[in-house]
């Protein structure tokens, strides 16, 4: 069953509202163990969901159900499972809210499809040319190429297609040093092959291994700044970013308030948080949300001032946000100090962890430190082993930011942040 | 302790449910016989199945080994809390598509699609021929080396296996769970003043699959169900949330069990919102059943992955036949092992499910294994070939992992340690196979003094240390043993799949933090 077809049973189904949700696939994959080709892979999917809404209590709420229609359903089964899911709508019933209308894209047409083969392409020429040697080289890694284009219908007109590259790449780095070894494991998602940035972060890797080989045991420190300098910065980012969502903002789960400076306006780096349509090579440079919903660059928070929460269309309704969305990528800025002026006095940069979380809801986080360098009266070790812990609600108020900026994927945070009086375990 | 006001609280409630009875057709109540009910397979993979062996037929021409994986999963997943509630038609397994596994000249390709005709089935073995010649016009292009491996075995096997089930997700009558949940909701809402919402999600999904070869049918259905009550507190601008899950091979009628969870759940929130933080430090620890289980995952789930040894990524590889833990620790991992969300009868490479003891009595004895490391290791396969879907590349995976139960009583453990914590919640783990580092995140801990519980909660807490450390000193095992499968679990930070893990209360030392 094509889309077409699809849409007129959609339509006469009997719902009050509807949206359709189109993604086709085409990845090619690689998975290497050392250079040589463990396997390769070719998908090709039509992935077609369908989401129907049912107006009930003579219009004061709605209810919606959603389910994936395959394309291999014939139009009996089709009509069949369309016929469930208005039934499953019926029951779960929310407050009223209405769906998106048909608006003007910044940029909807005119994208020159990518070419999967040259995104694969790339990707193998270029992991092909990372040098390999006595103390580092890669393991194993796997190659994600992917174009998706994805068309997005609902009720009210709505009518919006995009095609993007989608990829990803895992990588593991063994580093060595006589008769140890280990491994360093990162996963990145990106739009497609930047050779140039893919080439400097893998040698950053590879000279993070060979400190990991000469780490001491992370002594027991107590509670002392911390500096965070990799990806996990991005965790960091997300409790800002969740805490100005609509549905935590609905749910009481945030309790900041527009025009209301954050933690009383005691913070040491007042912040700005915004979304962005687009960043260089972003896995997220789609203009439009998974609700149909233009995406735009967006103020969330303004020097430390929380000016605007976005959100899925529901709660973005309930909380009466206009012209809302989900956005794909975000900044996190506001940092007036350089990196460098961040790094005084004693304290602890961490740079690898088992698992680094930051729990949004509580504001609690923490992680094993697998790699971390201990800077104390001017010497610098590298550690290893034992965990940090903090909360943001306690620690976010001195939270410095560096002012230099680095993007992974969809966010451009701070290449620095440090926070103070963390709690560190340690194992010596 | 905490079992016995659980049990109590679904005592109370057990009219309530009785008297819904009719919301989940074919449930005999306790005492009443009924005919057992089977998941049915796939009419569509039914009807698909001439047409994929002429595919298989038709590329066997052209490759050496080929393989179809079909799958035709279909389930829901219905959420319930203050503020909203969703009915979606998709969980963790739900899928319909076919994987294609070829091998020539030692390389192994696959080629996945969900748009398939079997009347056109010679035309789609052209189609993905082509589609894989390009890739390997590409890979000759930039001068790829093979890494070489010889055909998978394919001896005569054919199995039809549906698995019995109380009831069918496609049959639930959705006005009265949504009811029942948003009872549940309402009731941890309700139950403190602390408490401003409470998420519940219910999901089932009937799965059914279809392995073919030129030697092999083997087809495959089942149902299994999971569910969870969080409530989420908050108290002077502290947020916290627990979470307890039901989960087993089982229909709709598990979400039966949900009443149970919320006032235990409900009391736990409060106890975090009151927590402290835990003095960083070693301690001596009993786990809860469900933090055992993340232990077991972490520790000897992943480090005995043997795709991993093929790659050198796993130290397990040179300690097999050497002492891992203490003589108190045996651990089994197999889809046979125990009955659970991820208890099927075949993998996704048609090797029939195992039970494999991991470690017995403190060494280690066996990893688990797909068949193509199996292939590459020169060993046998043990049934853990698993995707996240078909559109994904198998990997050796967990289904369930389990420590075995020994001899103590939770109340011995407690009275035998003089400063401790008893943690309970598991959140989330990581573990480095190549180092036997492990970190295990808890939502709380209550703290033991002279033998007794303090009353003192502290939360979060990171559980964290050395793999062989860790179950070396586990000094004592309970009687019990819980098995949990509402978690997904990732290869690296991909790759999601459904696993099972538990075992008894343990008494070992760690660090925490």
């Amino acid at each position: 069953m094509n889309l077409t077809q699809l849409t007129e049973l959609v339509k006469a189904s009997g719902a009050d509202a509807w949206q359709i949700t189109q993604v086709l696939r085409e990845g090619m994959e690689f998975y290497f163990i050392r250079q040589a080709l463990d396997q390769n892979r070719f998908v090709e999917t039509n992935h077609t969901t369908v989401r129907l809404f049912k107006e009930l209590d003579g219009g004061q709420a709605i209810g919606s159900a959603s389910e994936e229609i395959p394309p291999t359903a014939s139009k009996e089964e089709a009509q069949e499972l369309l016929a469930s899911l208005l039934g499953r709508a019926s029951y779960a019933s929310n407050p009223y809210y209405t769906l998106n209308a048909p608006a003007e894209p910044v940029s909807a047409s005119g994208q020159k499809a990518p070419d999967v083969a040259q995104v694969a392409k790339t990707f193998l020429e270029t992991m092909r040319s990372i040098p390999a040697s006595d103390e580092a080289c890669l393991n194993s890694y796997e190659i994600f190429a992917n174009v998706k284009t994805v068309r997005l219908l609902n009720s009210r007109g709505v009518d919006l297609t995009a095609v993007y590259p989608d990829s990803m790449l895992e990588v593991v780095v063994n580093a060595n040093r006589g008769e140890k070894e280990i491994e360093l494991y990162r996963i990145s998602r990106m739009g497609s092959c930047d050779a140039a940035e893919l080439k400097r972060s893998l040698a950053e890797t590879m000279r993070i291994g060979q400190d990991r080989l000469r780490a001491q045991p992370m002594p027991k420190l107590g509670n002392i700044p911390v500096l965070f300098t990799s990806a996990d910065v991005k965790e960091l980012a997300g409790f800002f970013i969740s805490r100005m969502s609509a549905s935590f903002k609905k749910r009481g789960y945030s309790d900041w308030e527009i025009g209301k400076p954050l933690f009383d306006g005691k913070m040491q780096t007042p912040l700005s948080l915004e979304t962005k349509l687009f960043l260089p090579n972003s896995s997220c440079n789609r203009f439009f949300d998974e609700e149909g919903a233009l995406r735009r660059d967006a103020v969330l928070i303004r020097a430390g001032v929380p000016e605007c929460f976005l959100g899925d269309r529901q709660f973005s309704c309930y909380l009466g946000l206009e012209n809302s969305f989900q956005p794909g990528n975000y900044t996190l800025s506001g940092g007036t100090e350089s990196e460098e002026a961040l790094r005084t006095g004693d304290y602890l940069e961490a740079v690898e962890f088992s698992d680094f979380q930051t729990d949004a809801l509580s504001g609690s986080l923490g992680g094993e430190i697998r790699l971390a360098y201990w800077h104390h009266d001017g010497i610098t070790t590298p550690v290893t082993g034992g965990s940090i812990s903090a909360s943001m609600l306690e620690n976010a108020a001195s939270m410095r930011m560096s002012k230099e900026l680095r993007q992974y994927d969809n966010m451009e945070v701070p290449a620095a942040i440090r926070l103070e009086n963390v709690s560190v375990t340690g194992i010596e | 302790m905490l079992k016995s006001d659980g049990m109590r609280y679904n005592m109370n409630i057990r009219y309530e449910i009785r008297r819904k009875e009719h919301l989940f057709r074919q449930v005999p109540w306790k005492g009443e016989e009924q005919e057992a009910l089977k998941a049915p397979f796939s009419n569509y993979l039914t009807e698909i199945a001439p047409g994929l062996k002429a595919l298989i037929a038709s590329l066997g021409e052209h490759y050496e080994y080929v393989s179809a994986l079909s799958t035709d999963s279909r389930g829901f997943m219905v959420r319930v809390s203050k503020h909203a509630k969703s009915v979606n038609g998709r969980t963790m397994t739900t899928e319909r598509g076919t994987v294609i596994r070829v091998m020539r000249g030692g390389l192994y390709s696959e080629y996945a699609f969900n748009e398939f005709d079997p009347l056109e089935a010679i035309g789609k073995a052209g189609e993905i021929r082509a589609a894989l010649d390009r890739q390997l016009a590409l890979m000759d292009a930039c001068g790829v080396d093979i890494y070489k491996t010889g055909p998978l075995e394919d001896e005569p096997l054919e199995l039809f296996a549906e698995m019995e089930t109380g009831t069918l997700p496609e049959e639930t009558d959705f006005d009265e769970l949504i009811r029942q949940l948003t009872e549940v909701s309402k009731a941890a809402s309700g139950a403190g003043e602390h408490v401003i919402d409470c998420h519940v999600v219910a999901q089932s999904t009937h799965i059914s699959k279809l392995f073919l070869t030129k030697n092999r049918d083997l087809r495959q259905s089942y149902v299994y169900s999971e569910a969870s009550v969080m409530p989420i507190g908050a108290k002077d601008g502290r947020n916290e949330m627990a979470f307890s899950g039901i989960s087993g091979r089982k229909g709709p009628e598990l979400f039966e069990e949900l009443p149970a969870l919320v006032e235990r759940n409900v009391r736990k929130v409060g106890e975090m919102l009151d927590a402290k933080r835990v003095e960083p430090g070693e301690y001596e620890i009993i786990t809860t059943p469900g933090v055992s289980g993340l232990i077991a995952h972490e520790a000897f789930g992943h480090g005995v992955e043997m795709d991993m040894f093929v790659k050198g990524r796993a130290l397990g590889a040179d300690y097999i036949g050497k002492r891992v833990g203490s003589d108190l620790v045996t651990m089994h991992e197999g889809a046979a092992c125990a009955v659970n969300v991820t208890s099927y009868a075949f993998d996704d490479e048609g090797t029939l499910a195992g039970d494999v003891t991991e470690i017995d009595r403190g060494i280690l004895k066996n990893g688990i294994c797909d068949a193509l490391a199996a292939k590459r290791l020169g060993t046998a396969p043990t049934g853990n070939g698993k995707r996240e879907n078909f559109e994904h590349k198998v990997y050796t995976r967990m289904t369930n992992t389990l420590f075995d139960s020994g001899s103590s009583s939770l109340d011995e453990m407690i009275a035998s340690i003089s400063h401790g914590y008893l943690l309970d919640g598991s959140q989330s783990g990581m573990e480095d196979p190549k180092h036997w580092g492990i970190q295990c995140m808890v939502q709380r801990g209550y703290e033991i003094v002279d033998g007794k519980l303090s009353g003192k909660v502290v939360a979060p807490v990171c559980l964290t240390g050395y793999v062989p450390d860790l179950l070396g000193s586990i000094s004592m095992v309970s009687t019990d043993r819980e098995v949990f499968g509402n978690g997904g679990c990732g290869k690296g930070h991909k790759e999601w799949v459904k696993v099972a893990d538990g075992g008894p209360y343990l008494k070992a030392r760690a660090r925490l933090g």
